[in-house]
This record gives C-alpha cells, structure tokens and sequence, in this order.
C-alpha cells in the first residue's frame, strides 16, 4: 500500500520539459496567418504578371482590326479588376497582428473568409464571362491568319480550360480554403474566448 | 526585443515548466500538453498589458491554463480518457524501470479523476499553497480543504488499485 506522500513524492520526480521557447511560440502562432497571407501575395503576383504582359501585348502588337483592340481591352480591365478584389482581401488580413487584438483580428479573419466566397461564387461568373468575350473579340482578327484545324484546338483547349476552372478547379479550391479558414478562425476563437 | 517581449521571456522561463506540468497531469500527452502551454502563454502574452497584479502572476497564468486545459477537452471532444491514458502508456514510456512504471500508474491514476479534480490535485502535488489553488479555481478555501481530502483519497486508492493489477 502506498500513501500520498509517496505519489508527491513521485509527480515531483518527473518533471517533463516543455518542448517550446517563448520565441518559437509566437513565431507558430503567427505562422498559419502568414502562409495565407503569402498565397493571397502570390495571387496577386500572378495577376500582375499576367496584366503586365497582356499590357505588352496590347501597347506593341500592331493590331488590324478594333474587335482584336477591344478584346484585349475587356481582357486587361477584367484582369486589373480581379487584381483589385484580390488586393482589396489581402488588405483585410494585412492590416492587423492576432496577438494585438485578437477579437478585431476573428472578425477581420472572417470577412476575409466572406469575402473569398462571394469571388469564388457570385463575383466568379463575370471574370470567366468576361475573359470569354474579350478573347472571342480578340480571336476574331488573330485566327484569319490560322489553318482551320488550329482555330479549333484552340477553341476546343479555351473552352475545356474554361470548363474545368469553372467547376472542378473553383469547387476544390472554394472548399479547401473554407475548411482552412474555419479551421483557422476555430483556432483563435478559441483561443480567445478563454481569456479572463 | 522590446520591453514587453523581455518580460514575457522573464515570465515564460519562470512558469512554463509548472504550466507544462499541469497540462501534461491533465492530458497525459506531451503533444497535448505542449499545444495547451502554447494557448496558455499566448493569452498571456495579449494580456499581459490588462493584469493588474490583483494576484500573482503564476495565480493568473494557472487559471488561464485551468481554463485552457477544461476548454480544451470540451471543444476538440477528445477521446475518453481511459483510451487516451492506454495510447501514452504505449507509447510515452520507452525504457522499463520500477520508477517508469510507477510514473506511467501515476498519469493513469490521475486520468481516471474528474476534470476539476484533476487539475487541482495536479496544483496539489506541485504544491502549490491552498489559497492560491483556491483563487485559481474559484472555490472557497473551506469547500476546497474538503475537496482536496476526498481527491487524494481517491487518488491514492485508484494508484494502489493499478499497482496491484
């Protein structure tokens, strides 16, 4: 039979260590919110990249016709807009620290959680709508210089792209992003809700 | 590092082993244990400006992980506890010796108590003074002397039941 002082005597014995610092820490903490924040600025690098180059096009390309002019026209706009609404989401996560006002920064998570949403669903259908009638535009001066069989792949290639950006690509991409957002704002709201 | 970061080392140095502890007696998982130190000292951590040295500041840190460690368990919806105690037996305890055993009993036995119980033996063990235990669990000193009574002595029985088996 063993009595109290022996089982203190024993929890005292063992003393496990912490495997964390203080520095590291803060430094997990703060790391989920930064690999969302970098894939929001590597969105964003992209469509600059793709807006300067469309700008390219469009300012050194000796175009015949005006529907080849407006098309990449309705190309550039729609792509300097969504650069926009991109840059305007990762604003709402830039502005703020967690660890400076973690209530204000849930909310702003979960606006930005909103936000994402409303792009990937309603907002969605002009971008590709849009993208569409720029390259229809666009295509009609470029393809009187092709064989008939290239017209067709690349109809064929742009509409299957299109396609599978509109329903796989958008679903898979709309369902991981919440579930890590949730995930993420479950995290904080917990963290914050048991603070006295 | 600034004023604020230095204190916070000052403070985590200080009370991070005894806040382990506590969480390590609460879940009997070192991964667990450490996930709650994490949430604990970084609550901390965003308060540290709003603690008014009303109490100690270990009193504020324990019952910042107290409430940690009970929310915890509620919101993730672990496993039972019998479960959990078998998988760190398992798998916590790589070398056998008497005093692995007994540690390995220990967590064991502490895992078959009640939440709160728990927790408080935990402070008990680590001997931490009854007005403070009182403080940080919100129960008046008289209730808790009681309290404490009855949790040692299911404690004890619980160990000495698994020693014998």
């Amino acid at each position: 039979m063993h009595e109290f002082d022996h089982i203190k005597s024993l929890w005292q014995s063992h003393s496990p260590e912490p495997g964390i610092s203080a520095e590291e820490m803060l430094k997990q903490a703060k790391l989920e919110v930064n690999a969302i924040r970098r894939k929001s600025l590597l969105n964003i690098a992209g469509m600059l990249i793709s807006l300067a180059a469309i700008s390219t096009l469009l300012l050194t390309y000796d175009f015949k016709s005006w529907t080849a002019m407006l098309g990449v026209g309705i190309i550039l706009l729609t792509v300097a807009i969504y650069t926009l609404l991109l840059y305007r989401e990762h604003a709402i996560l830039s502005k703020q620290d967690f660890t400076i006002n973690p209530s204000s920064f849930i909310e702003r998570l979960k606006e930005y959680q909103f936000s994402r949403y409303q792009l990937y669903t309603r907002l969605y259908w002009f971008y590709p709508m849009a993208i569409s009638a720029g390259m229809i535009l666009y295509f009609m001066e470029t393809f009187e210089r092709m064989e008939p069989w290239t017209q067709l792949a690349i109809i064929v290639f742009s509409f299957c792209w299109m396609v599978f950006c509109a329903t796989y690509l958008r679903k898979a991409f709309l369902k991981r992003e919440k579930e890590r957002l949730e995930l993420l704002i479950e995290k904080f709201e917990r963290i914050s809700a048991q603070i006295d | 590092m600034d004023q604020k970061d230095l204190l916070f080392k000052q403070i985590f140095d200080k009370n991070s082993k005894k806040i382990f502890h506590l969480c390590y007696g609460y879940t009997g998982d070192a991964d667990a244990a450490n996930d709650l130190l994490q949430e604990t000292f970084l609550k901390v951590w965003q308060n540290l400006d709003k603690f008014r040295e009303k109490s100690l500041i270990s009193t504020w840190i324990y019952r910042i992980a107290v409430n940690t460690c009970l929310t915890w368990l509620r919101s993730e919806k672990r496993q039972a506890k019998d479960e959990l105690t078998d998988h760190i037996i398992e798998n916590r305890i790589e070398e056998y010796t008497e005093k692995n055993e007994q540690v390995a009993l220990l967590y064991q036995s502490i895992a078959k108590l009640e939440e709160h119980d728990r927790l408080i033996i935990t402070m008990v063990l680590d001997e931490l003074p009854y007005a403070e235990i009182a403080e940080i669990s919100g129960i008046s000193e008289g209730n808790l002397r009681v309290k404490i009574h009855r949790i040692k002595q299911k404690l004890t029985e619980l160990y000495n039941h698994h020693a014998r088996i």
